[in-house]
């Protein structure tokens, strides 16, 4: 009985790969990756003021390791609908495939922003935390920001500047790291085409149950655009080993080819 | 007990792969109802981001040797899988295969490559699969 079950336990985890199998040419390249969780690895480390230390090299995914080239489909976690506004609905909607890349940031080599270093990034990240302070680096186009996270107020409204990753400040709230940003640059996107208003505040949520894994949550709010706030799944990474690499956008086609293809399909459009 | 156990796991698995974005979409800017196997010399590897590039004197239909662009992955995802500059540069002046799919935009001999046959012979990944043609057999 036990051997059944373990023998259909993995025809169940391999049958989405034996499908394709059988139906395309098979090659074994070099570069795919098995997805294995990781385990749990035991406690979280603490820091001297006795805060979770968030420190590591962190991997989207639970494998502690680079999951581009997976041998298994994505599977997103179920989220609410974003609550849009109708116009905003309506101009979401709008968007071609070709606008939304025409328009990403990752396209574009242009900053991501808040959250978007969180949700319009595949790569791998590094955070430092010490007491005070979050310092957190993707390797997406060597980006960075750091956040106090003594839970100081945001600078005075007259002092507030449009930025790319907004006016930041951070508290602890238990053992999760709150971080809260406004006065956010319009240009960047939440994720996917989802614009905001100069009104955008974004909640950001860390925490690390245990040694090998960080989650990650957000909460929007943006009243010219949304009709109520909205809050994500919880996005989980992992402990990697390995050290960031260098990743500098100078070499960017898609642009100029991608403009190209808009122009042909507006000339063939009635 | 076991089979909870079993059924965790597997579904772990299967949430495990975020087979992450890329750079941007495959499917705007490339075809992939339209790849073929390309044999001819490597010419050059561009090891940049956000996409790294290689060059190949192939054949096109017409029997002319023309350079062909190669988009690969980004030098983090080529890197992470095996895919060094040395790994590729090691073949440049040297016969290789490269799996590749047609520019949208009908730009002459521009394609996005899933793998490449390295003159060794290995057979290394280097961007999305597009055609499901990666199997089960995991080399590590």
């Amino acid at each position: 009985m036990k051997t059944c079950t373990g023998v259909i336990l993995v025809l169940f985890c391999i049958a989405p790969v034996g499908a394709f199998a059988q139906e395309k040419p098979f090659v074994q390249a070099r570069g795919s990756v098995v997805p294995v969780p990781l385990p749990p690895g035991g406690p979280a480390p603490r820091m001297s003021d006795g805060h979770v230390d968030l420190s590591g090299v962190w991997f989207p995914g639970p494998t502690g390791k680079a999951n581009a080239w997976s041998v298994l489909p994505e599977q997103r976690a179920k989220e609410d609908p974003i609550p849009f506004q109708p116009w905003a609905e309506a101009k979401y909607k709008s968007f071609s495939r070709l606008d939304l890349e025409l328009g990403s940031a990752n396209v574009n080599c242009t900053p991501v922003g808040t959250p978007g270093m969180f949700t319009d990034n595949a790569y791998v990240h590094q955070i430092d935390t010490k007491p005070g302070q979050f310092i957190h680096l993707i390797e997406n186009n060597n980006r960075w920001r750091v956040v106090h996270t003594d839970g100081r107020p945001h600078k005075k409204p007259d002092d507030l500047e449009p930025l790319f990753n907004g006016d930041e400040t951070a508290r602890w709230e238990g053992d999760t790291l709150v971080i809260d940003s406004i006065s956010i640059d319009e240009r960047t996107w939440i994720k996917d085409g989802w614009f905001h208003s100069d009104q955008l505040h974004v909640i950001e949520r860390l925490r690390r149950p245990s040694l090998n894994y960080l989650e990650y949550q957000y909460t929007i709010e943006d009243p010219k655009v949304l009709t109520k706030p909205w809050t994500s799944a919880w996005a989980t990474l992992s402990l990697g080993h390995e050290d960031l690499t260098e990743n500098f956008c100078t070499r960017n086609e898609n642009v100029d080819q991608l403009k190209k293809l808009a122009d042909q399909q507006k000339e063939t459009r009635p | 007990m076991r089979a909870t156990a079993g059924i965790t796991f597997c579904l772990l698995v299967l949430l495990a792969s975020s087979p992450a974005m890329a750079h941007h979409a495959f499917a705007v800017e490339f075809d992939a109802s339209k790849c073929s196997d390309i044999i001819g010399t490597l010419t050059k590897v561009a090891y940049e981001n956000p996409h790294a590039y290689v060059f190949v004197n192939g054949k096109n239909p017409a029997g002319e040797t023309v350079e062909m662009t190669f988009q690969l992955s980004s030098t983090s995802n080529l890197k992470r899988g095996g895919a060094t500059f040395a790994a590729l540069n090691g073949s440049v002046n040297k016969e290789v295969t490269v799996r590749g799919c047609l520019s949208r935009n009908g730009t002459d001999n521009r394609y996005a490559a899933s793998f490449i046959k390295l003159a060794d012979g290995t057979i290394q990944r280097v961007g999305q699969d597009v055609e499901g043609i990666f199997g089960t057999k995991l080399w590590r």
